[in-house]
């Protein structure tokens, strides 16, 4: 482990963050400029409108899309440890398509019935979603001895869920779900900052969680083998990865949508930057990288066509889907599989 | 096994492991391993040695037993505990990404270090030491996916020496690497245990290192630890080829290995006079086993003629069969049954028949069924299927009934049953190769020329033995040969070429009158009628038909085993014999239309004589209330006033006494004394005036109909004589009985026979040697 390279990467990744943060505070259809935005910032007075603009549109969605999108990576880099497989990200374990599912439920459900759904409880409905998901998995992850197996229980519970979605949908009216179809291209516009305190605690937890299993994490890139033989206990560490990442995923894909990619790639890029996998350069790392990645994306997606926004799973899609193919591409000739 | 050491001491100790994934491979390990000790596994690929390792560094579940760390069962120890006791070094090839080699050599700190794994100053000097002892330092910052397997097995070794363990435990650690690492590697071991006092563990492929580098080597292979001692204890070379199966196979091509002392290396082709040490031994002295090519290839006959060989050399000999099926029981002194394949190869060895030399008997009921006798004593009617899972609970009846004669005889001669190749039932075999392992006997192998292919039957079966049962295969016989003995010797020479395996011997053809194995006795096939004819009813179910084979003795009586109407052809006397099955063979006897048949010949005055179940049939009623043979009653064929009712309780006795008042043509047999036993279920009960026949209404008579229990009822030579006589002069005939001996008598002079011919034909001095014996007692 270079210290010095590892020390750089972050360095230059907390640098390029505060340069996208600012660039996304200016961009936007309301021009304004660096200095009425310092101003706003500091609580040196402005007009109505322009605060309200900051502190409640773009504010509360550029601090999302770091939450969120570090949230993202680090539950991606959990399960790529532990599964060891280099394309597992947090929605291969059908936790997206869970909370799809329920999004999908709760909406016909409820708007069919007349009843108006807020915003905070298709939120909650995702995040049940997602976590009854991932409890299946957590269930077969204790009898399952084999990752690989795992993995695919994960997607077949995603083919399960999608399916039961493109069922309801079939018997739904089309205006029931239009909400879902927005809902699954999956958007940071419209965060409060309530929804902010929200998503800050529950990635607070897990990221603190992330940092107390760095040691049994660091002897597991040895093996299980290995890893047991030093006195981890194996099963535990299962259980907890799986959560914490379910959890992570969960929170995301309830406020946000299903946002693919930023999982995968990102552990991958901070590994080939700072050419290390110890847990205490990665934890930190993906999590910046994640934040910078998704803040990056959701700037382009809201300024390139704009006034119309384009989906941000088209934009990660599109950054890094070459990341990851050239990711793959240089392990094959690092000897890896 | 190993040193003793108290439970309280250091080191790892283990107390009946039991080991195996989904069933158990190796039972009741116990070895121990003391600090600064070496203790070595070696083995042939498969044999457990991983599996072993895997189960005392907790990677698999045990399955019994207890393995002791430091004195403390390690079951109740936590993962942490265990961890900074026992450390290990694995064969899986592990490629961990991005990982530099000392970041994989801190992994060994885990047990040792905070919450967040941090290391402190000490636990880097520890790092930086136990890489500078494996010489690894410079590798620090490599990446470990980089280096070279060599650099990456110290690596590893230096990441367990700094988990600072009392316990070592590697598995092959010297796999993949050049000579010059496995040098290094197993220095730096030697340096542990010496300057640590670790207690070191490990298996090892190359049998010379083990030798070289052990304070103690343990042996695993057929399922069991083999041995367990210092190098020079167990490395010899009769050993060694056996536990790796190496068989004739030459070993040039190796080193010349401390262990390998025969001088000069083995050719496979290896035929005439070579010295019997090139011959792997090494097996359990005194005890031979017999196994044949296919039923009936001659092992019965075989394995008495040496046990009569042995016995004649002065030695006390005893057979062993650990399972027979047949229908053809013996009854003991003691009431239990046994095969009586044994029971002529007890004769054979002048001893009284026991069932130890025959734990299980199995007795077919139909054709998918059987009755299983264990000890002598039924202990149910068993599918076929169902026996076959149910047995290898019978291991410790076996172990126990061979420990038991093993006691009592010099040699044993053990003899297989059917064909050692049957690929389908191969598994948890008791009876062939199966019992050779458990008992280590050297192995001849029988095969028969006389229905042809012998060349193949040999080679065939030796293919399709697994390398070490094979290696037990210490000589072949061709049996059965009729001929010129010179036609046969190219085909021997290329015989031993093709399986590497020397030939015993060649045994001629011939012919003498013995107690057979089973139903599958040539006597059914004789057509040939003499000047005296005998002809008894072959029954589908007959059983305990070497009553009749006392008349074989005379040069003018014939006995014919006959099955249908046509080749009855008007004998001399009709003997209706013993069968399994009463009411079974009652009826097949009537729809034959036998029965009409036998009743005609009674009443045209023929000497009908039944025995046993034959006896029940000439009553008028045969029932079974119990359904033992299947419920109901069904007439027999009244030609004696009897009625038959089967019961549970079954009769088994010697018996001895005197021809009672006795009807019709054999009224002369009066006052004769016979011996003989009974064995059947159920009573028959004269229900008018009858004449009684043998003593106790064990038999009954009414003009020239006999019936009796008793079996054997002939052995006598004044019975045998007299009945031959009496019906010759009857029926205006001559049969010559002048020499007329006992039973008894008569087999003793065959057994002699016997052995004689196998004399000549087998080579018995190489036969003693691969027992571990001599043939000069005398």
């Amino acid at each position: 482990m270079n210290k010095t390279r590892c020390a750089a990467v972050i360095g230059l990744t907390v640098i390029l963050l505060a340069v996208i943060v600012y660039l996304n505070m200016l961009t936007g259809s309301v021009g304004l400029s660096a200095r009425e935005v310092m101003a706003i910032l500091t609580g040196e007075a402005a007009d109505e409108m322009s605060r309200n603009i900051i502190l409640s549109i773009r504010l509360p969605r550029i601090l999302a899309a770091l939450i969120l999108g570090g949230a993202l990576a680090l539950s991606g880099y959990l399960l790529q440890t532990f599964f060891g497989n280099p394309i597992v990200g947090p929605f291969v374990l059908g936790i997206s398509a869970g909370a799809k599912l329920t999004v999908a439920l709760t909406l016909i459900v409820f708007v069919s019935h007349g009843v108006q759904m807020g915003a905070m409880s298709l939120v909650a409905a995702a995040f049940v979603g997602a976590m009854i998901s991932m409890g299946f998995v957590l269930l077969f992850s204790v009898r399952v001895r084999s990752m690989g197996i795992l993995v695919v229980c994960g997607i077949m519970i995603s083919y399960i869920c999608s399916a039961i979605t493109d069922l309801t949908v079939t018997f739904a009216a089309d205006s029931d779900i239009v909400n879902l179809h927005n809902w699954s291209l999956g958007s940071f516009s419209g965060m409060s900052l309530d929804d902010v305190y929200v998503m800050a605690v529950l990635t607070l937890i897990c990221v603190i969680a992330t940092c107390l299993l760095a040691k049994p994490i660091g002897v597991y890139r040895l093996g299980e083998a290995y890893a047991k033989s030093v006195g981890v206990n194996i099963l535990l560490l299962r259980i907890l990865l799986i959560l914490i990442s379910g959890m992570l995923a969960a929170c995301v894909t309830a406020f946000a949508g299903p946002i693919s990619f930023v999982g995968i790639a990102v552990p991958h890029l901070v590994k080939n930057l700072t050419k290390t996998t110890a847990p205490v350069i990665m934890i930190p790392g993906c999590f910046l990288m994640g934040s910078l990645v998704t803040l990056f994306a959701d700037g382009i997606a809201r300024s390139i066509f704009a006034p119309t926004e384009v989906s941000i799973s088209s934009v990660t899609a599109v950054l890094l889907v070459p990341v990851v193919i050239a990711v793959m591409l240089g392990r094959r000739r690092e000897g890896h599989t | 096994m190993t040193a003793k050491m108290p439970a309280e001491g250091k080191g790892l100790k283990t107390e009946s492991l039991t080991i195996g994934y989904e069933k158990d491979l190796i039972a009741d390990i116990c070895l121990a391993v003391e600090p600064g000790k070496v203790v070595t596994l070696i083995g042939p690929n498969g044999s457990g040695k991983s599996t072993l390792l895997k189960t005392i560094t907790g990677r698999i579940k045990d399955r019994g037993g207890v393995i002791f760390l430091d004195g403390k069962d390690k079951s109740g120890m936590t993962g942490r505990d265990v961890a900074s006791k026992l450390s290990v070094v694995m064969t899986d090839n592990v490629k961990p990404e991005l990982m530099t080699c000392r970041e994989v050599v801190e992994t060994g700190r885990y047990p040792y270090t905070g919450l967040f794994g941090r290391l402190s100053e000490s636990d880097s000097r520890i790092v930086s030491d136990a890489m500078a002892l494996t010489e690894t330092l410079p590798l620090s910052d490599e990446l470990f996916t980089r280096i070279s397997d060599g650099q990456r097995q110290r690596v590893l070794l230096a990441r367990s020496v700094c988990q600072e363990p009392d316990v070592l435990v590697l598995d092959e650690p010297t796999s993949y690497l050049d000579i010059r690492y496995k040098i290094d590697i197993l220095q730096k071991i030697r340096r542990l245990t010496g300057e640590r006092g670790v207690a070191v563990l490990m298996s090892l492929h190359e049998p010379e290192l083990a030798m070289k580098l052990s304070d103690t080597v343990v042996a695993i292979g057929e399922g069991q630890i083999l041995r367990v001692g210092t190098p020079r204890e167990v490395f010899d070379e009769a050993f060694i080829r056996r536990l790796y199966a190496l068989g004739d196979k030459p070993i040039d091509l190796l080193m010349h290995a401390p262990w390998f002392t025969s001088g000069e290396n083995v050719p496979a082709k290896a035929t005439g006079d070579k010295p019997e040490a090139s011959r792997p031994g090494g097996f359990a002295r005194g005890v031979i086993m017999v196994q044949g090519t296919m039923s009936g290839a001659g092992k019965s006959v075989l394995a008495a003629g040496l046990c009569r060989i042995f016995k004649q050399d002065g030695y006390r000999v005893a057979p062993f069969k650990s399972q027979n099926m047949a229908l053809n029981s013996f009854v003991t002194e003691d009431g239990l049954e046994m095969g009586r394949a044994q029971v002529m190869q007890a004769e054979c060895c002048g001893i009284a028949p026991s069932v130890y030399m025959n734990p299980i008997l199995l007795k077919p009921t139909d054709d998918c069924g059987s009755q299983v006798i264990v000890n002598g004593r039924p202990i149910g009617n068993m599918p076929a299927k169902e026996y076959f899972a149910y047995k290898t609970g019978l291991i410790p009846e076996i172990r126990k009934a061979y420990d038991t004669l093993r006691g009592q005889a010099d040699i044993i001669v053990v003899e297989g049953a059917g064909s050692p190749a049957e690929i389908n039932l191969k598994e948890n075999d008791i009876v062939n190769m199966g019992l050779a392992a458990l008992i280590d006997a050297p192995v001849l192998l029988v095969g028969d020329i006389d229905r042809g292919g012998v060349f193949a039957q040999l080679l065939g079966t030796l293919d399709l033995l697994e390398e070490d049962e094979r290696s037990r295969v210490v000589g072949l016989i061709v049996n059965k040969f009729r001929g010129d003995g010179k036609l046969l010797e190219t085909g021997i020479r290329m015989l031993e070429e093709k399986s590497g395996c020397r030939v015993a011997g060649v045994v001629p053809y011939f012919r003498l009158h013995l107690d057979d194995e089973d139903s599958l006795s040539e006597r059914f096939d004789t057509k040939e009628r003499k000047s005296f004819d005998i002809a008894v009813i072959r029954l589908p179910h007959i059983s305990n038909f070497t009553d009749f084979d006392v008349f074989e003795q005379f040069s003018d009586v014939s006995v014919r085993y006959v099955e249908t109407e046509r080749d009855l052809c008007k004998p001399d006397a009709i003997i209706l014999p013993g069968t399994k099955n009463t009411t079974g063979d009652l009826r097949w006897l009537k729809e034959t239309g036998l029965g009409t048949v036998l009743s005609k010949e009674a009443e045209a005055g023929t000497v009908l004589i039944g025995i046993c179940g034959g006896y029940q049939m000439l009553g008028r009623l045969v029932s079974d209330p119990k359904g033992l043979e299947g419920g109901g009653s069904e007439e027999g064929l009244g030609l004696l006033p009897v009625d038959t009712v089967l019961e549970e309780e079954k009769t088994r006795k010697q018996v001895t006494g005197l021809v009672q008042a006795a009807e019709g043509v054999l009224a002369g047999l009066t006052g004769l004394p016979y011996t003989g036993y009974e064995i059947h279920m159920g009573h028959s009960d004269p229900f008018d005036a009858a004449a009684p026949f043998t003593e106790g209404g064990t038999g009954y008579s009414k003009g020239n109909v006999y019936g009796t229990y008793v079996h054997g009822f002939f052995d006598k030579k004044e019975i045998a004589a007299g009945f031959t006589d009496l019906i010759a002069k009857a029926r205006g005939k001559k049969a010559d009985t002048d020499g007329a001996t006992d039973y008894e008598a008569y087999k003793e002079m065959q057994y002699d026979r016997l052995a004689d011919i196998l004399r000549q034909s087998l080579d018995m001095p190489r036969i003693y040697r691969m027992m571990g014996m001599t043939d000069d007692k005398r």
